[in-house]
């Protein structure tokens, strides 16, 4: 591109068409290119013919009748900016737009307490399960125990028993013990195996909403 | 009423480009110079240029790059056939609407043999198109 412009105006040119780039950055590069040289051809054409003697005074003339950058490129960035940001803000706003529907502001905290209350019932819920199924194995294994040693030595823990062995004669007391404490220990084993389900059960549960969500926001998507 | 100017302003600039463009192919600033040796209407130059990649984008005006004999290339506007057309039919329309406008501001005339009928039928339709 041969011209003729002084160094100046040069850099006039330049920071112009700097600035015209900054607002095409949405447009794919094969147009920008063909709009920078475009309008660089204008200023060219435009300066030559100018009357102005000052070279500056020249180029000032050219870029105030052109117009600033932003009104060069007018409807030309609005339809690929438009789509652009289209494109990358819908999902955004729908994603918004389920949790203020869900967990709307004047709602939030009501809301946000409800679900907090619920898990904590829960995890005592499933807390006290597991006390309840521990005692049970570890009491009737006990009481197991000390009823087997009791049929040979009668007088082991004879203050702390309480039971059947207080009803019943010897050694009818002391079988009848062994089994309830085997019915015992087979009820906490019980518990035990049947907790992985109760507590798959449970998460289901709490995990509902949430998967209600996820599956209406896919779907939107 | 700046923004009423710039309204009225889009839709005649496309047309009188259009209207350059029919029988010579001019480049952006060539083409700024022939409309306002015409009129003098205060164009912001920088303007015509959406005007012009729209209208190449909708088809009616084709582009190519020449060689200047000094300075850079330039790139020179012509009508499509499309836009042959398309400057007929929308001048065509624009001389009967600018009939319309002027005619509009005289005192209404004494109901007269079908002329006025004519009218309002012209500004119904103007108006159901909005």
């Amino acid at each position: 591109m041969a011209n003729n412009f002084s160094e100046t105006v040069q850099k006039i040119v330049n920071n112009y068409l700097d600035r015209l780039k900054s607002h095409l950055k949405g447009l794919p590069e094969p147009d920008r290119k063909e709009l920078v040289k475009e309008v660089y051809s204008h200023i060219y054409e435009s300066y030559a013919q100018d009357p102005s003697e000052d070279g500056v005074e020249r180029i000032f003339n050219v870029l105030s009748r052109l117009g600033e950058p932003h009104e060069v490129v007018a409807s030309r960035v609005s339809t690929s900016m438009v789509d652009m940001g289209k494109k990358r803000k819908l999902p955004f706003y729908i994603l918004a737009g389920v949790m203020i529907g869900l967990f709307g502001l004047p709602l939030g905290v009501g809301v946000f307490s409800l679900f907090l209350g619920l898990a904590v019932t829960l995890f005592a819920l499933v807390i006290c399960y597991y006390a309840m199924a521990v005692s049970f194995v570890l009491g009737g294994w006990a009481t197991m125990i000390v009823s087997i040693i009791r049929l040979f030595y009668q007088d082991f823990l004879l203050d702390y028993v309480q039971g059947f062995e207080k009803l019943f004669d010897y050694p009818t007391g002391e079988i009848l013990t062994i089994a309830s404490s085997l019915v015992l220990l087979a009820i906490g084993i019980l518990m035990l195996w049947a907790s992985k389900h109760i507590l798959r059960g449970f998460k289901f549960l709490i995990l509902l909403p949430f998967e209600k969500i996820k599956k209406a926001r896919e779907h939107r998507k | 009423m700046e923004n009423k100017i710039k309204q009225l302003r889009k839709g005649i600039l496309e047309l009188a480009i259009l209207g350059s463009l029919e029988n010579e192919s001019l480049y952006g600033f060539s083409l700024i110079k022939k409309l306002a040796s015409y009129q003098d209407i205060n164009l912001t130059e920088g303007t015509i240029y959406p005007i012009l990649s729209r209208l190449s984008k909708e088809g009616l005006v084709k582009s190519e790059w020449r060689e200047s004999h000094q300075g850079p290339p330039r790139k020179y506007y012509s009508l499509s056939q499309a836009g042959q057309k398309a400057y007929q039919i929308l001048s065509e329309e624009f001389k009967r609407l600018s009939g319309l406008v002027y005619q509009s501001s005289q005192p209404s005339p004494e109901i007269m043999d079908g002329k006025k009928e004519k009218t309002i039928s012209i500004k119904k339709g103007s108006k159901n198109g909005q």
